[in-house]
């Protein structure tokens, strides 16, 4: 066991990928159902290796999306931060459910994660209040969560990253 | 969190955090060109794999097309003259259209609750806040963040955006919203119940505000509801840009001496500009 620098590019692949999938650009009506992908690949390595990618870590993946996307820098900071925090104190409970259970789970941290973070836009002015029609990717993302969950976890054991 | 909590606020509130983002641009530009690969590789399998019979084909049409644009370009050349010596005659300075920088769309905010898209031009192609953003076909939306090698542009159907339009055909002055719905569409706002606009009233851009070239076409009225409990029209527009469908657009670029256009009277009784 190599402390520490042990495959550390794998999760930053795993990140860069989320990322790219995450700014394709998509056709207008299927906006709503673009699931969360950075979002998922945080919470997977939070409850996988809950001791390297941590708080510090979504921080950082949150301003980076912040500047990705243009929005108020801080926002996806603060709610990834809140997000890896709520994954810290259920991973070891998770990490037991079926995956259709642990869709549940996602659905419902998603859905939060992206409600905290619309009502934040809304409160600062940077999007216009409408309808809550976003949720929908909350439900693709707790729908490719299964799927999500088992090609990372191939990557982890194929790549012994511990 | 406290810091998070911070940056926002400073984010929200001041300006200096602008030279972070500016700086920080440099690292996600490349994720964005990462991004793009696969639109370019079809375009660029579209260019690579197509037939001569197309290409000559194509080729002819073109060419029509340009004699034909060219046709009215003389017949425009002879009206701006035109144009100009009445102007000249009011004593006004004329208002310069100003040149154009050509550019491409990358990406589109993936923010369903703001239209805003990316282009391929930033500070270092010259690109400056506020410059107005056109395609083939009519008025896009202005540039609203200034990175390195990219920008982001506020299409003019984002709900937070304003243009100010006036009607072409009678000169009817009104400020078109983006629409708060889904689908993404205008709002002339605050329009009285007898003003004159009809359904497929062409609406060019009016230059007031000075940020918008003057006369550009903007969009085109779809309907016109007047309903006696509302103390407004309700007037719908739909763009004539493409917006969701263009590559290829245009930038403005500003003439230090066109800020200022011809003087403009409002006529009371009948609501007309002259």
């Amino acid at each position: 066991m190599t402390p520490k620098s042990n495959g550390i590019w794998v999760i930053l692949l795993s990140f860069l990928v989320a990322y790219l999938l995450a700014i394709v650009p998509f056709p207008d009506w299927a906006m709503h159902y673009r699931p969360q992908w950075v979002m998922l690949v945080l919470i997977y390595w939070v409850m996988a290796l809950p001791y390297r990618v941590g708080i510090g870590s979504a921080w950082m993946a949150g301003i980076f999306t912040d500047i990705l996307e243009g929005s108020l820098l801080g926002i996806h900071a603060f709610t990834f931060a809140i997000l890896a925090y709520i994954t810290l104190s259920l991973h070891q409970r998770v990490r037991l459910f079926s995956s259709w259970q642990q869709s549940g789970i996602i659905l419902a941290l998603v859905g939060l994660v992206m409600t905290g973070t619309y009502w934040i836009k809304v409160m600062t002015g940077e999007t216009a209040q409408g309808s809550m029609l976003f949720l929908l990717g909350a439900l693709s993302s707790a729908f490719v969560w299964p799927w999500l969950f088992l090609l990372l976890r191939q990557l982890r054991r194929g790549f012994d990253v511990h | 969190m406290a810091l998070a909590l911070s940056l926002m606020y400073a984010d929200n509130r001041y300006e200096y955090l602008d030279r972070v983002r500016f700086s920080v641009a440099y690292l996600t530009t490349p994720v964005y060109w990462l991004a793009d690969i696969p639109t370019r590789i079809s375009f660029w399998i579209d260019d690579v794999f197509v037939s001569q019979r197309d290409l000559i084909e194509e080729n002819t049409q073109l060419r029509q097309q340009l004699l034909f644009a060219q046709r009215e370009l003389q017949l425009l050349a002879g009206l701006a003259s035109e144009n100009s010596r009445l102007r000249e005659l009011q004593e006004a300075s004329q208002a310069v259209q100003g040149r154009v920088m050509t550019a491409e769309i990358i990406n589109v905010s993936n923010d369903p609750g703001s239209r805003r898209v990316l282009i391929n031009r930033g500070a270092h192609d010259g690109v400056v806040d506020g410059q107005a953003l056109l395609d083939a076909h009519g008025l896009m939306g202005q540039v609203v963040e200034v990175l390195p090698f990219t920008s982001w542009v506020l299409l003019i159907t984002d709900s937070r955006h304003g243009t100010p339009v006036q009607v072409n055909r009678n000169g009817e002055r009104t400020i078109a919203r983006g629409s708060r719905g889904d689908a993404p569409g205008l709002e002339l706002e605050f329009v009285p119940d007898t003003a004159d606009i009809a359904v497929g009233d062409l609406l060019v851009s009016s230059g007031l505000g000075q940020r918008f070239p003057k006369d550009y076409p903007v969009a085109e009225v779809t309907s016109v509801v007047h309903d006696p409990g509302q103390p407004f029209a309700l007037i719908k527009a739909r763009p004539l840009a493409q917006m969701d469908r263009t590559r290829h657009v245009m930038l403005v670029v500003p003439d230090e001496e066109a800020i200022v256009g011809p003087p403009v009277f409002f006529d009371a009784n009948t609501g007309v500009i002259e």
